[in-house]
């Protein structure tokens, strides 16, 4: 797929967007619900901002140190036979695993989800070779038979599909036969997939946490699929964005706290997986080869920079479930894979200003993402920041709106010409004005009048009436 | 064997660069300022946590049994009758012997015409096959967490990955001892076997109930890829 | 005790009853108001779109106009957060940025300034009705003030308080957002008042005039019989 996931416009997107009753319902169901778990779960666990704290620290941490930590996972993971790749870009990636499929002949390959090899492209990478790529996850699964339709949600990727539309995807590709209810669904992806691991050649995954003191990777599933996907292949690859490490078991259990509460307001999911190199001498599961793959792609021009918090991401989506702009338009308006406020913040940095400058001002700088973080990015602030980027440095800001800004400047400086803007304001309004009501507003005012009034300017200011009662106390 | 690394050196530089600093080639354990886990369940009893324990299998759909030596055999019958019985795949493993389960387990059931398979590291593609076709698998919990009813299962060459999610049920042994407050204890006991210079298992498993996805509509459904069903016995042996 | 009077341009310009009630219920509670003829606007407009440098001569404008008062008192939480903002922006600068620190010290939320600083919940007003209230997202967000309006609000006599389902989710108004992105502010308004409908309240109250002439705005058009009052107002009714 690639990072970037629509050629349309983002207004264009948007407008799509509001007008899918269904997605915005099915939006805002999950978000109240996700809200209201991680609330209840944060309440239940206590001291929550002491566990925010401590994500906090242990991100910034390892970030700090990242060479260091790298250096030592590297080391740990071929101690115990797993070989390590270090790709700066996303082709050395898909090139190396390309790599791997070649020499292994391999013509299916099954994969649970994984951010990171979305935004390398690696599925479209191995089908040009001929591989057959599955993805297991239920949601990502749906999408992909669904003629690779990007997903809309970081941990619920087919938020924006119901029941039916599923069951009319798996029967016009797939000639399926029973009805939408979400039991006899899953049981046929169940049984469907089965078949696929048990005859894969290669198994892909991301990584939820590596861990650099033993050379582990740490998968985190409610499906179990990540499990099949590592235990029955005899090759392992396992690709991972370079930040996603802690130092120790310690620093992992902290963060997968932090990840499963926010994320879906569970203790812990069903499987949390640990693995370390590959299958010990005896045992007849587990990859007889595993390849770990560490992926930079841009990762390493955020470092040092003041953008760094947000490679703090844990990828828990706590932010997504928290926006109120998300709420309405989902997430395919973001035209990236990663959507909502850690979206906004990130698809600019790794992907470019040019095709996502529009994103930084989806936002009204509410702050309910930086309140949902587990790991307290400063999510608001950055997207300010990236606000003040793109006037200041990309020049991508509108040439109408510079001006208006400049006019702001200059009247919001000048006492004499802020009085002459306000007496001026009623009358030069006067021919919108009915009833004290702006009800069609004239240029910027139009966006605003499509849903609302808006109120017309006193002739009189409260600075006036100030003035006068002031000099009316004087007198008296 | 060890393995291979590759364009390591340019692409931690780079990272170094960016930080502002040479690479660093060593570094101190951090102290953190906050340990907030250490609170969690901080002065419970065995007891206690066995309490929580029970509570929280009703919220990750997991039946629990409560057991114990001399009931063990009778218990895990009605577990497996009620799960259908037919065929069971466990581990190779001596505690089944000590729980006092192998005249059920190597008489009563083929008796019962309950196909019992245990895993075998010289039968790798058999134990696959077993594994995926069996009803039910059964394994022994090593570490066991209060908080979130989770079981931590080890790898090895006697104690395949498989047997805990390829079958449709699962029923997982947990012994009283084994249970601790939450995962803050699995991990540091995990790290004391690392910093001891022990090979930690290649793949440690820590499984909350059965597999499940909320995937489609956000409606949860239990039973995806993993297990459909799961049951602990918790064997009290304190 | 002497207070200045930060009125905010969205006040001088549209809501002036906002203003006036600000003055009257202060002085009721023994307060004596100055008024900067200086103030405009305290940058937020162009500084939230990206343009720090040209909302600078406007802050600094603000510093200025503020540099004598002893208490700076606003109704919106938006802009006296803004202004502590100003020594972020200023940093480093040798000039300005102990003014803007200075500025920050002693900058009050209008609700924040009776009841933490006047040390008064109980304004004696007296407002008959059913009312709910918006929570400002900068307000409570950003400025931290959460209680101060709660503790105002149930003590006007007669009023009757209904919370607001989704009360702390933003109403849409992010100030240029709610044009620039005019058709997903206009959604987000339409669902603040559903919600508000919801409650069967005759008065929605709020605390900042983006806000307010926001919601208003999307109530005004639909022809709901909801009456929209800030909180000074309320606090007013006698």
């Amino acid at each position: 797929m690639a990072m970037k996931t629509s050629n349309n416009r983002f207004h264009d997107r948007v407008t799509k967007e509001l007008e899918n009753q269904f997605m915005r319902g099915a939006v805002s169901s999950a978000q109240d619900r996700f809200q209201t778990r991680r609330l209840q779960q944060a309440q239940e666990l206590g001291h929550w901002e002491e566990w925010r704290s401590h994500g906090e620290e242990i991100r910034k941490h390892v970030l700090e140190n990242l060479d260091y930590y790298l250096y030592q996972l590297s080391e740990n993971v071929a101690k115990r036979g797993g070989h390590v790749f270090f790709a700066q870009t996303a082709q050395e990636a898909t090139a190396y695993i390309q790599g791997i499929a070649k020499k292994k002949n391999a013509s299916k390959i099954v994969k649970s989800k994984s951010m990171v090899t979305e935004e390398i492209s690696l599925n479209a990478a191995l089908e040009e070779l001929g591989c057959e790529v599955i993805e297991t996850d239920l949601g990502e699964y749906i999408l992909q038979v669904a003629d690779h339709e990007p997903p809309s949600h970081i941990v619920a990727p087919a938020l924006h599909k119901n029941k039916e539309q599923i069951r009319d995807v798996f029967k016009d590709k797939q000639g399926y036969t029973q009805t939408e209810k979400p039991e006899e669904l899953a049981l046929y992806v169940r049984e469907k997939l089965r078949h696929e691991y048990l005859t894969a050649d290669i198994g892909i995954t991301g990584c939820n946490f590596a861990i650099a003191e033993s050379g582990s990777i740490t998968l985190v599933t409610n499906e179990g699929n990540a499990d099949l996907v590592t235990a029955l292949p005899k090759t392992q690859v396992t690709v991972m964005g370079m930040e996603r490490i802690v130092p120790t078991f310690e620093e992992m259990e902290v963060l997968v706290s932090l990840l499963t509460r926010s994320a879906v307001g569970q203790k812990l999911t069903s499987y949390i997986t640990s693995l370390t190199g590959i299958k010990d001498e005896g045992d007849t599961d587990g990859p007889e080869e595993f390849h770990l793959v560490i992926v930079d792609n841009g990762r390493s021009s955020i470092l040092g920079g003041e953008f760094q918090p947000i490679l703090q991401c844990i990828r828990c989506a706590a932010c997504v479930n928290a926006c109120p702009v998300y709420r309405h338009v989902g997430g395919h308006t973001y035209g990236s894979i990663y959507s909502g406020p850690v979206g906004v913040v990130l698809s600019p940095l790794l992907g470019g200003y040019d095709d996502f400058k529009e994103l930084p001002y989806a936002s009204t700088l509410c702050g309910a993402c930086t309140d949902a973080c587990p790991v307290k990015i400063p999510l608001h602030q950055l997207i300010h920041r990236h606000r003040q980027v793109i006037v200041e440095q990309e020049g991508q800001a509108p040439v109408s709106e510079k001006l208006l800004m400049k006019a702001f400047g200059l009247g919001a400086s000048s006492p004499t010409l802020y009085k002459m803007a306000t007496k001026m304001a009623a009358p030069a309004m006067s021919p919108f004005t009915k009833n004290h009501t702006i009800s069609n507003g004239p240029g910027p005012l139009k966006a605003w009048t499509e849903a609302r009034d808006f109120p017309a300017p006193n002739k009189n200011s409260f600075r006036d009436w100030m003035k006068n009662r002031t000099k009316g106390d004087e007198q008296t | 064997m060890t393995g291979t690394i590759q364009h390591r050196d340019t692409f931690l530089a780079n990272i170094a660069q960016q930080l502002g600093r040479s690479p660093i080639t060593d570094l101190p354990r951090p102290t953190w300022q906050y340990q907030p886990q250490n609170r969690v369940l901080k002065d419970a009893t065995k007891d206690e946590l066995l309490e929580v324990f029970i509570k929280q299998c009703a919220n990750i759909h997991t039946n629990i049994v409560i057991s114990d030596r001399t009931k063990l055999a009778h218990d895990l019958q009605s577990v497996v009758d009620h799960y259908g019985g037919q065929s069971v795949i466990t581990w190779k493993d001596d505690r089944f012997q000590n729980y006092g389960l192998s005249e059920l387990m190597t008489e009563k059931w083929p008796q019962a015409n309950i196909q019992l398979y245990e895993w075998n590291t010289q039968q790798p593609e058999e134990n696959i096959r077993q594994a995926e076709k069996a009803n039910i698998g059964i394994t022994i919990s090593e570490m066991t967490l209060a908080e979130s009813g989770t079981a931590v299962l080890f790898s090895s060459k006697n104690q395949g990955r498989s047997v805990s999610f390829l079958p449709e049920k699962s029923i997982i042994l947990i012994p009283k001892s084994t249970i601790v407050p939450r995962m803050t204890q699995a991990a540091r006991w995990i790290r004391e076997k690392i910093l001891n210079g022990e090979n930690i298992p290649s793949c440690i498993n820590f499984i909350t109930g059965p597999s499940n996805s909320a995937d489609i509509e956000m409606i949860l459904i239990v039973g995806v890829h993993g297990p459909i069903q799961a049951t602990y016995i918790v064997i009290e042996d304190c | 005790m002497k207070v200045t009077l930060f009125a905010t341009c969205l006040v001088d310009m549209f809501q002036g009853d906002v203003g006036k009630a600000v003055v009257e219920v202060l002085e009721r509670l023994g307060c004596e108001i100055d008024f900067p003829e200086q103030q405009i606007c305290c940058g937020q407009p162009a500084y939230n779109s990206g343009y720090v440098k040209e909302s600078k001569n406007a802050m600094k404008k603000m510093i200025t106009a503020f540099e004598h008062a002893e208490y700076i008192v606003s109704p919106s939480g938006s802009c006296a957060y803004m202004f502590k903002e100003y020594p972020e922006v200023f940093k480093g600068d040798s000039l300005w940025e102990p003014k803007a620190i200075a500025l920050a010290a002693k900058t009050y939320e209008f609700t924040e300034f009776i009841v933490n600083v006047l040390k008064i919940e109980d304004v004696g007003a007296q407002l008959e009705g059913k009312a709910t209230y918006h929570t400002s997202c900068h307000m409570t967000r950003l400025l931290g003030v959460t209680e101060a309006p709660y503790k105002l609000l149930q003590n006007v006599k007669g009023l009757q308080y209904v919370d607001l389902p989704g009360k702390d989710r933003c109403c849409g108004f992010g100030g240029t957002f709610s044009v620039k992105m005019g058709n997903i502010s206009g959604e987000m308004v339409n669902e603040k008042v559903h919600n508000v409908e919801d409650t069967g309240a005759d008065i929605l109250i709020g605390a900042d005039a983006g806000c307010l002439i926001n919601i208003g705005g999307r109530i005004h058009r639909q022809g709901k019989p909801i009456k929209v009052m800030h909180i000074a107002e309320v606090l007013n009714c006698q």
